[in-house]
This record gives C-alpha cells, sequence and structure tokens, in this order.
C-alpha cells in the first residue's frame, strides 16, 4: 500500500458510518439491477415457453394468394372496354399435398432442430344429442411431441396410445366437458363434407390455454388423411422447430428458398409477443440503471463532501509536496473502494434476492414459484455498470480536489 | 551560494479592486540565516511568503531558492520541489486529525519516497522527541494539545531535513513558554543544522532576537 492508498484508508475508514452509507447505496444499486434483470427475464422466458407449447418457430402453410393477377387480355385499343364482374381470388389449392418431401429437406438443414406434419381441420363431434364444433388436428405423435411436449399436458391417457389404435382421439378437457364425455367413451366426428366416422376417447389434453383446451381433439396424421380422403403425404401445415427460437426469422428466409409454400416465422405471426418482451427488457434495463444512477449520485454527494469537510486537508498534502496526480488518486482510492465493497456486496445481495422471488409461491404454466433466470451475465454488467458509476461519481470531486489552491485555504 | 535570491517581485491582486500588493521587491537570504519577516497588517509579508513557498505562483519577477530557478516550474515539478526542500509551519498548526502524531510527522517523507519506512520512523520518533513530544506519537493528532499540535506541525516540517524553514506566524497562536520552545528550535536548527529559517511574524521580540530582520509597509522593503 503506497502513501496515497494509506492516506485513503484513514479517510474511509475514520467516517464508518458515511463509508457504509455509500456501499450500501452502491450494493442497492446493482442487487435491484440484478433481481430486475433475473426477473424480467425469468418472465420472458415463461412468456415464451407457453407461446411455444403450441406454437412452432416456423410455419408453413398453403396461404391463399394475395397478389391477384389479372387473367383476361387487356384490351388492345381504347374503343374496348373490359368488364369482369363479381370476380374472386379463389384458392385452387388446399393444403400441402407434397409434405413429405419438404419435410426431408428441411431436416437437411443444420439450423433445424424438428419438423412435425399436422392437419388441421374443422369438424363436429357428436355425443348422443350434444354436439359441438372443434378443431381437429392430425398430429405425427412423436415428431408433435419432440416440439411441444404434447405428452406433458395430456392429464389422462397416453400421447402414444394414438399411434397403437387409428380410431384413438385425445379431446382438450374443455371440449370433453363441453360433450359431456369421460375417457373410454366413444364419439362420432362429422367433416365439413359430411363423412362420419366413430372415435374412442383415450386420452384428455390440459395445455393451460383455455381456448385451445376447448376445441381441439388431435388423432393421428394417418387417420386425418383417410378421414378427408387425402394421399399419403399431405399436410395442411409443416411445423419447424429450430435450435434457436431469436433466430427463426432468418431461417424462415433460408426455408422460403425450398417451398413456394406461404413461410411464417413466429415473430411475423406474432408482433405482439416480440414487441411486449422488448418492452419489459428495456423497462428493466431502464428502472435498473436508473436505481444505479441515483447510487451513483450518492457516492457523488458523499465525495463531494468529504472534498469540502478535507479541504484543509487537501491544502496542507499539497503544502507538503502532494502533487495533483496524488489528490486525486487519494479520493479515487476511496470511490473505488466504495464501488468494489459495494459491487461484490451487492452481486451477493442481488444472488440472495433472487433466490428469495425465485421460492415465492406463484402458479404460471408450469411453474409454481416466479420465474426467474440465473445469468451470469446480468451479474457481470450489474458490477462493471456499479463500478462505473462510482468511478466517474468519484472522479468528479476528485478532480475538484486536486485543484484545489493551498494559498487559498491556508491564508484563509 | 545564497538559500533564497528574488528580484524585482511584483504582484497584484485583481479582486475586488486591482491593487498592488507587493512593489519590486528584490533581496537575498544566506544559507543558515533566521530571518524574521515583519510590517504591519496588509503590508504584504504574508503574501510574500507565499510566493516564496511556490504555492503562489502568480506575479511577476524572479525567484530562485538553493540556487534553482523556481519561477516558471510547473505545479507538479514544484509540489516535488517543495517536498525535498521546504519545511512549513503555519500560524494553525494544520495537521491531519485522523491520522496519529507519528503519521502526520511521517507523511512528507513517506511522499519523497527516499528512505525506507522503518528508517523514516526512526527520525520522526527521534524529532518528536527533540520536541518534547515523548508519549504522544500514537495518539491522534486531534487528542494532543494545541502547543503540542505545533511542535508537532515543526517535527513534520523537519522530517526530509529541508534546507529551508518557512513559518507564517509560527508562534502566533502560542502562549510565551511554548513561543520560547519553537523559538529555541528555530535557533538550533539555523545554527546546528545550516537550514535556512524564514518567518512571517508580529511578535516584536521573536523577531528581535533573529540574525536578520525585513520589514515590509505597503509592498515595499523598508529595512532589512
Amino acid at each position: 500500500m503506497n502513501t496515497n492508498q494509506k492516506i485513503a484508508k484513514v479517510h474511509l475508514t475514520s467516517r464508518f458510518r458515511q463509508l457504509l452509507v455509500a456501499i450500501l447505496s452502491v450494493s442497492f444499486g446493482i442487487s435491484m439491477y440484478i433481481a430486475m434483470n433475473s426477473f424480467m427475464a425469468g418472465v420472458n422466458n415463461i412468456q415464451t415457453e407457453i407461446t411455444f407449447t403450441s406454437m412452432s418457430h416456423i410455419k408453413i402453410y398453403n396461404d391463399l394468394s394475395s397478389t391477384i393477377t389479372q387473367i383476361s387480355p387487356k384490351p388492345k385499343d381504347s374503343n374496348t372496354i373490359l368488364m369482369v364482374n363479381n370476380a374472386r381470388n379463389i384458392q385452387y389449392t388446399q393444403g400441402i399435398k407434397n409434405a413429405d418431401a419438404i419435410k426431408n429437406e428441411l431436416l437437411n438443414m443444420s439450423e433445424i432442430n424438428g419438423v412435425a406434419l399436422q392437419l388441421n381441420e374443422k369438424v363436429f363431434i357428436r355425443n348422443g344429442v350434444s354436439n359441438t364444433s372443434a378443431s381437429l388436428t392430425g398430429i405425427e405423435t412423436v415428431n408433435e411431441n419432440k416440439l411441444f411436449e404434447t405428452a406433458k399436458y395430456i392429464i389422462e391417457g397416453d400421447l402414444s396410445e394414438l399411434d397403437k389404435r387409428s380410431d384413438g382421439i385425445i379431446l382438450g378437457v374443455g371440449l370433453a366437458q363441453t360433450i359431456g364425455v369421460k375417457t373410454g367413451n366413444t364419439i362420432s366426428v362429422t367433416t365439413s363434407e359430411g363423412v362420419s366416422k366413430t372415435f374412442k376417447i383415450i386420452g384428455l389434453l390440459e395445455s393451460g390455454s383455455k381456448v385451445r383446451d376447448k376445441t381441439s381433439a388431435l388423432i393421428t396424421i394417418q387417420t386425418a388423411r383417410q378421414l378427408f380422403s387425402k394421399n399419403k403425404s399431405y399436410a395442411t401445415d409443416i411445423l419447424v422447430n429450430t435450435y434457436d427460437y431469436n433466430n427463426a426469422r432468418t431461417v424462415a428466409e433460408k426455408v422460403r428458398k425450398l417451398t413456394d409454400y406461404k413461410v411464417e416465422s413466429w415473430q411475423e405471426g406474432n408482433e405482439q409477443l416480440v414487441s411486449s418482451s422488448l418492452l419489459r427488457d428495456i423497462l428493466a434495463i431502464a428502472v435498473s440503471l436508473t436505481i444505479l444512477i441515483v447510487a451513483g449520485f450518492g457516492i457523488y454527494n458523499i465525495m463531494n463532501m468529504t472534498v469540502n469537510e478535507k479541504i484543509k486537508e487537501i491544502a496542507i498534502l499539497k503544502a507538503m509536496g502532494f502533487n495533483g496526480k496524488d489528490v486525486i488518486e487519494i479520493f479515487l482510492t476511496q470511490s473505488v473502494a466504495i464501488g468494489l465493497i459495494g459491487g461484490f456486496v451487492g452481486l451477493f445481495l442481488g444472488n440472495v434476492i433472487v433466490q428469495m422471488l425465485d421460492i415465492v409461491p406463484f402458479k404460471i404454466a408450469s411453474y409454481n414459484t416466479l420465474p426467474v433466470v440465473y445469468n451470469i451475465k446480468d451479474y457481470i454488467l450489474a458490477f462493471s455498470f456499479g463500478t462505473i458509476i462510482t468511478l466517474i461519481a468519484g472522479y468528479l470531486p476528485s478532480r475538484k480536489a486536486s485543484k484545489v489552491d493551498p494559498v487559498e485555504i491556508l491564508r484563509g | 551560494m545564497n538559500a533564497i535570491s528574488i528580484q524585482n517581485i511584483n504582484k497584484h491582486f485583481y479582486d475586488p479592486v486591482e491593487f498592488q500588493v507587493l512593489k519590486d521587491i528584490s533581496f537575498d537570504v544566506k544559507k543558515g540565516e533566521f530571518v524574521s519577516i515583519i510590517g504591519k497588517s496588509g503590508s504584504g509579508k504574508s503574501t510574500l511568503l507565499y510566493l516564496l513557498s511556490t504555492m503562489d505562483t502568480k506575479y511577476k519577477g524572479n525567484i530562485a531558492i538553493n540556487g534553482t530557478q523556481v519561477t516558471g516550474l510547473s505545479q507538479n515539478e514544484l509540489a516535488k520541489f517543495r517536498n525535498e526542500q521546504i519545511g512549513f509551519v503555519f500560524q494553525f498548526h494544520f495537521l491531519l486529525p485522523e491520522f496519529t502524531v507519528l503519521d502526520n510527522v511521517m507523511l512528507p517523507a513517506l511522499k519523497l519516497n527516499k528512505k525506507s519506512k522503518d528508517e523514516i520512523e526512526a527520525e520522526a520518533i527521534e524529532s518528536l522527541y527533540l520536541l518534547g513530544l515523548k508519549g504522544q506519537e500514537l495518539k491522534k493528532a486531534s487528542k494532543i494539545s494545541g502547543g503540542q499540535q505545533q511542535r508537532v506541525a515543526i517535527a513534520r516540517a523537519l522530517i526530509n531535513s529541508p534546507s529551508i524553514i518557512m513559518g507564517d506566524e509560527p508562534t502566533g497562536n502560542l502562549d510565551s513558554k511554548n513561543t520560547n520552545i519553537v523559538f529555541d528550535v528555530f535557533k538550533e536548527l539555523a545554527k546546528e543544522r545550516g537550514q535556512t529559517i524564514i518567518a512571517v511574524t508580529h511578535d516584536d521580540e521573536f523577531a528581535d532576537n533573529c540574525d536578520r530582520i525585513i520589514e515590509l509597509s505597503d509592498g515595499k522593503v523598508i529595512s532589512q
């Protein structure tokens, strides 16, 4: 420890209470930064998790073309008038006929984690006198489970049962309640074209989304193709999951080169999700930075008071031959010490707060406590922001101290 | 070689109105001389001392200390120069209150960093004993009496064996007993160690016992 640091140490330790307040203000700022960001990241994670229980990162489907080409030739001269009455944009093809070929190509792409085909149609479900409309989804059970962990949400029965019997169906709990059926009962499904088939309920689905639970019914895609008389490679939707859902947009761009069907990344279909998680991030950072800056003002204030209090001592040090740099070192050392001690205490305190949040009971999706994320990046950022702010807050008063004119002070 | 040599010093104050404090002052001080500067208040004697101390650099003229031209040196160079060459004793002792007596005495030497800490400590203790402060060295500087504090300040001024010791009314705040102690210490330093002493004082008795008196009036040297 050199002489300047020794002086800094005496200054710090001789006013313990002020030191404590300064350290606490830094710790508070840093711990709040950590707590806010860990919590917000947890909330964002849960939001995405809920979202992706039923939604894939990229969806490929047959969309009605939005560009309408005029089929009839333009009139050759201005004396002829062309009139088309009742022009309509008609969908010529439905669904995706060669889904397997596209699926194989997709699986060759390194960014893609999994692909599942679905056949979605509206149907009527009838149980004796009670009947209701439902959306029937033909799924590839293994792939579906890989993408959405569907098996986790089957509360009765088993997803793999679907593959064992072709007349098996899984109903959403809300839907089963609506028509008053239980596992083991049989129901009849009628398509819009009037084809009926009897299914046996082998399981119930509770996804957490009320709407979904009230409308959805799952069967295997093979059975669905039969029911709707489609070829064996038919699907209405190809659902694609990437390794990192944040990359969905760029992957979607690549997929567009493979197929003419509509390729939609989750961000395009759900702008509100993207913007709300972005807004939460901005809010968390803004609030926590504000807290850190307020802590910085606290340190600035304390250091400023210290400099004013010690102005005679600064003058005497200068008279004894300490130069401006020494004075800056003396006072900057103090704020760096406050910053570092406060920083470490803050990291510890922040972690304690996050752990406490982690055990607060709060039921949401598959969580029973408040969602938090332990991210080392938050800790590093909080610590560096905290120390940078203390450094700035300490430097300004130090510079003022270094400019003290000893003559003015000593002459009184 | 002269300990201090000043030529044609002029200094103005500009705030609140322009006022010439020092008018064309020139004199030399020999090595080992015990000089006191006297004059009525407002005569510019303290101003002159702070110019000599190298802390105040806003003046016209030329100051050389121990053959070194200090006029025109940078603040950092001057700080180093003061550390090595000049010791100060002020009217108000100006110790660092949170440090022990011993630390206060040692600080300038620690800053100079030419001797080991143990050597510095030994010297500091020796000089505190010389000034009759045995047993006080580990007390906080704010916990000893005014007379003792002033003697600590002298010990601090001596620690780097400066060639020049400057005092701004070093006895201004002391009773006659302590004044005599301080005076005797100064006298001894000048005689035995050959250190030059230059002190601003109001105390006529103090001044009369010095080797030489420089009297200022309205910014001019009227006798020396």
